[in-house]
C-alpha cells in the first residue's frame, strides 16, 4: 500500500471527526506556542546581552592580575613573566601598566593640577589601539602624554576655589588653561618619607608631547598623565620603592619587593585565540580575566536557562499529547470493525499501524505549524508592545536594539521536533492497539 | 490445493485458562484444484472453527495446514495477512463490507492494500463490478443495497485479486431462497470460468449440493469425506 493511499485513508478518517480533531490540533498548537514563546524569551535576552558585550572593543584582551607559584604563593607579574607572554604564539602584544605610588601636583606656567600618573609601555599601547588626538608618543624619559581631559583639570595656582565657578556651576573663562598643552613643560615634586616620617622632595620636569584621544565611552574622563617606564625607574630610584610610593617598603603590606606590573593585558590576534590563551595561562598558574571567557560563562548560563525553558514548554506539549492519545484511542476503538475486515482480507498489521501513526503525526505536525505561526505573532507583538509598556510604566527608555523575545531557526527545529516526537510516541500505543485487534471479535458486529 | 493433516483444536477458556474446550479432533482431508467442496454439519459442530484455522484467524492446537503448496501452520500474523491477500478470497455470512465505503471502494480495497496503481485499479474494479452485475451501483453504500447485492459486492471483493481459492462461511445464510439460488449459480459459473477452488460451509443440505464433494463434520469429527479414518 503506497503513501498516497494511506494518506487518503487518513483524510477520510479526519473528515469523520472534524471537531474532535480540531480540538486536538488546537491543544497541540497551544503547547507548541507556549514552548516557543517561553524559550524565545531566553533567546531574546541572550542575544541582547551578547550584542551588548560584542560592542565593547576589548574582546581580544586577556587581563592578567597575578601569578600563583608552585607553593601556592601569590606573586606579582614581573619582566620575566612579560618576556614569557611575549614569546607566546597567540599573543599579539603585551600591555603593562603601573600606577605611580603617589599623585603628583603638576605645574605648567601658572596653572596646576593633581593627576593620577600611569607608567605604560607605549609601543604595546600603540599596537593595542591607543591613539593620540594630537602630537606624538614619548621616546625619552622626560616626555609624557596626557589624557584628553587633563588640560581641563588645570586651574590657576593661586585662585580661591570659590572663584573657579560661575553661579551656574560652569568654570569661569579666565580660570581655564587656554593654551595648547603640547610642548609645555610640566613640573612636579616627588616625595619620600624616611623612617622618622621626615619628608624629602625632588623636582622633575617633563615635556608634554601628545594628547590621548577622547575615550570612546561617553561620560568617561581621562585626565591621567602617561609616563614611560624610564621615568618611573628614575622616580623609583629616588623613592627607593618600585612603585614610586613615598613610604618605605615595609610600611605597607603587600608591596612588591621587586619591579612588577599592576596591570597586564595580553592582546590576541583573533577572538578565537582568547579561550586557548586563557586556558593555557590559567594552567600555568596565572590569574586571568577576559570578556570572552565571561561571555562563555554567560553563554553557558543562558544555555542552561534555555534548556530549562524548553523543558517547561515540553511539559505543555506532553499535556497536549494526552489529548492526542485520547483521540487516537477513540479513533481505533471506533474503527475496530473496519480494521477487523481489513485484516481479514489481508491488510498487513504494519500497514494499519502506519495509517494510525500517519494520522497522529499529521495532527502533531498541523499543531506544530499552527503553534509556530502563532508563536511568531506573539513574539512580534511582545517585542513591539513590551518596550512601550515598560517605558510608559517605568518611564525609562530601554537600550537600543533591545529584544525581549527572539525565535531563531534552531529553536523552531527543536520545538517542531519535540512536538513531532511527543505526538508520535503518544500515537504509537493506539496504533499498536489497532494492529492487535482480533479479526473474529471485530467482525462479530451486526450489519 | 488445500491439505489438512491431523488438525485438532481446542479453545482455552476461563480467567486462568483452566478450561479446555475441544472443538476439532484429528481432521485430515484435502481439496484439489478447481474443486467446489462443501462442508456440512450441525450448528456448533466446528465448521466455522475449521475455516478460521485455514484462514489463519486462529492458530491450531496441533496439525498441519498446507495451502497451494505452502505450509502455513507456523505463519506469523503478518505473513498470514500477506498470504490471505494474495491467495484467498473470503465470502462471509454477514458480508463484512465497510459501511463508510461505497460498493466501488469496498471492491477496490484489496487492490489498494496490494499497492496496485490507480489506473490499473480503476480498470480491474470496474471489470469486477460488471462481472457481479453491479455496474449501476458503484457509488451505493452497503446500507443502500439489498442483501443479495451486498453479497455480490463481497464476492466481487473476494474475486478482485484473482485468488486461486475462495473460502465461504454460510454465504447464503442471510439471503432468501431465490437470491440463494442465483448466488449458488453464480459461484458455479465462477468455478467453471475461472477455475477457482471453493470451500463452502453450510448447515443446509440443499446448499451443500453445489459441491462436487461434501465433507461432513459431527461434534468436531470428520465423519464423511476425510482422507484417513
Ligand atoms: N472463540 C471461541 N471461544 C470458545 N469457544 C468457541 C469459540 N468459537 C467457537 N467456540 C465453540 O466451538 C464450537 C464450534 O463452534 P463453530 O462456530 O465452529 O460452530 P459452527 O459449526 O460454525 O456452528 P454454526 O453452524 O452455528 O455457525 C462451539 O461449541 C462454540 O461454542
Ligand atoms: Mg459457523
Amino acid at each position: 500500500m503506497n503513501f498516497k493511499d494511506k494518506w487518503r485513508f487518513v483524510q477520510q478518517n479526519l473528515k469523520k471527526n472534524r471537531v474532535r480533531i480540531f480540538m486536538t490540533v488546537l491543544a497541540t498548537a497551544m503547547g507548541t506556542t507556549f514552548l516557543i514563546v517561553l524559550a524565545s524569551v531566553g533567546f531574546g535576552l541572550h542575544d541582547t546581552l551578547l550584542k551588548d558585550i560584542m560592542e565593547q572593543d576589548n574582546l581580544n584582551e586577556v587581563s592578567i592580575y597575578g601569578y600563583e607559584n608552585e607553593k601556592g604563593e601569590h606573586q606579582y607579574i614581573t619582566d620575566q613573566h612579560i618576556e614569557h607572554f611575549e614569546s607566546l604564539n597567540n599573543v599579539k602584544t603585551v600591555r603593562r601598566m603601573n600606577y605611580l605610588g603617589q599623585a603628583p601636583n603638576y605645574q605648567v606656567d601658572n596653572f596646576e593640577a593633581t593627576a593620577e600618573t600611569r607608567s605604560v609601555y607605549f609601543p604595546a599601547e600603540q599596537q593595542a589601539g591607543m591613539a593620540l588626538a594630537e602630537g606624538t608618543f614619548p621616546t625619552q624619559a622626560n616626555q609624557v602624554v596626557v589624557g584628553y581631559h587633563f588640560a581641563d583639570e588645570l586651574i590657576p595656582q593661586d585662585v580661591d576655589y570659590d572663584d573657579l565657578y560661575t553661579d551656574d556651576e560652569v568654570r569661569k573663562e579666565e580660570t581655564l588653561f587656554s593654551e595648547n598643552i603640547i610642548g609645555k613643560t610640566l613640573t612636579f615634586d616627588i616625595e619620600k618619607f624616611d623612617e622618622n616620617d621626615d619628608v624629602e622632595t625632588t623636582t622633575f620636569e617633563v615635556e608634554v608631547v601628545g594628547i590621548v584621544e577622547e575615550p570612546v565611552q561617553r561620560g568617561w574622563d581621562d585626565s591621567n598623565v602617561y609616563i614611560t617606564d624610564m621615568l618611573l625607574n628614575e622616580i623609583a630610584a629616588f623613592t627607593g620603592t618600585h612603585t614610586g610610593s613615598p613610604y618605605p617598603v615595609d610600611d605597607i603590606e603587600d608591596t612588591p619587593t621587586e619591579k612588577s606590573y599592576d596591570n597586564v593585558y595580553l592582546h590576541t590576534h583573533t577572538l578565537e585565540q582568547v579561550q586557548d590563551l586563557t586556558t593555557q595561562l590559567t594552567d600555568e598558574g596565572y590569574y586571568t580575566y577576559s570578556v570572552a571567557t565571561e561571555m562563555k560563562q554567560l553563554n553557558m548560563l543562558f544555555t542552561i536557562a534555555k534548556a530549562g525553558l524548553i523543558f517547561i514548554g515540553t511539559i505543555a506539549i506532553l499535556i497536549a499529547s494526552i489529548g492526542i492519545y485520547n483521540t487516537m484511542t477513540m479513533a481505533v476503538t471506533e474503527r475496530a470493525p473496519d480494521i477487523g475486515i481489513m485484516k481479514a482480507i489481508g491488510a498487513n498489521p504494519r500497514t494499519i499501524k502506519q495509517i494510525f501513526l500517519l494520522e497522529s503525526s499529521y495532527i502533531g505536525l498541523l499543531g506544530a505549524l499552527i503553534g509556530t505561526a502563532v508563536a511568531y505573532l506573539i513574539s512580534f507583538a511582545v517585542n513591539l508592545g513590551l518596550p512601550l509598556i515598560l517605558e510608559a510604566v517605568f518611564e525609562e527608555e530601554l537600550p537600543e536594539g533591545f529584544q525581549f523575545s527572539s525565535i531563531p531557526l534552531r529553536l523552531l527545529f527543536v520545538a517542531v521536533a519535540i512536538c513531532l516526537i511527543v505526538t508520535i510516541i503518544s500515537g504509537s500505543r493506539p496504533a499498536k492497539k489497532a494492529t492487535q485487534i482480533d479479526v473474529l471479535q471485530a467482525m462479530k458486529r451486526e450489519i | 490445493m488445500i491439505t489438512i493433516k491431523h488438525l485438532s483444536h481446542h479453545f482455552v477458556m476461563g480467567k486462568k485458562g483452566e478450561t479446555k474446550l475441544p472443538v476439532l479432533h484429528d481432521l485430515s482431508f484435502s481439496v484439489n484444484k478447481g474443486e467446489v467442496v462443501s462442508i456440512i454439519g450441525r450448528s456448533g459442530s466446528g465448521k466455522s472453527t475449521l475455516l478460521n484455522l485455514i484462514s489463519g484467524f486462529i492458530h491450531p492446537t496441533s496439525g498441519e495446514i498446507t495451502i497451494n503448496g505452502t505450509d502455513v501452520t507456523g505463519f506469523s500474523e503478518a505473513e498470514f495477512a500477506d498470504f490471505r491477500l494474495n491467495q484467498i478470497g473470503f465470502i462471509f455470512q454477514n458480508f463484512q463490507l465497510i459501511p463508510s465505503m461505497t460498493a466501488y471502494q469496498n471492491i477496490e480495497l484489496p487492490l489498494i492494500l496490494k499497492g496496485i496503481n490507480e489506473n490499473e485499479r480503476k480498470k480491474i474494479t470496474e471489470q469486477t463490478l460488471e462481472r457481479v452485475g453491479l455496474s449501476q451501483y458503484p457509488n451505493h453504500y452497503p446500507g443502500e443495497l439489498s442483501g443479495g447485492q451486498q453479497q455480490r459486492v463481497s464476492i466481487a471483493r473476494a474475486l478482485v485479486l484473482n485468488p486461486p481459492i475462495i473460502l465461504a462461511d454460510e454465504p447464503t445464510g442471510s439471503l432468501d431462497s431465490e437470491t440463494e439460488a442465483s448466488l449458488l449459480e453464480f459461484i458455479r459459473q465462477l468455478n467453471q470460468d475461472l477455475n477457482i477452488t471453493f470451500l463452502i460451509i453450510t448447515h443446509d443440505q440443499e446448499v451443500a449440493r453445489i459441491g462436487s464433494r461434501t465433507l461432513e463434520i459431527q461434534d468436531g469429527h470428520l465423519i464423511k469425506g476425510g482422507n484417513s479414518r
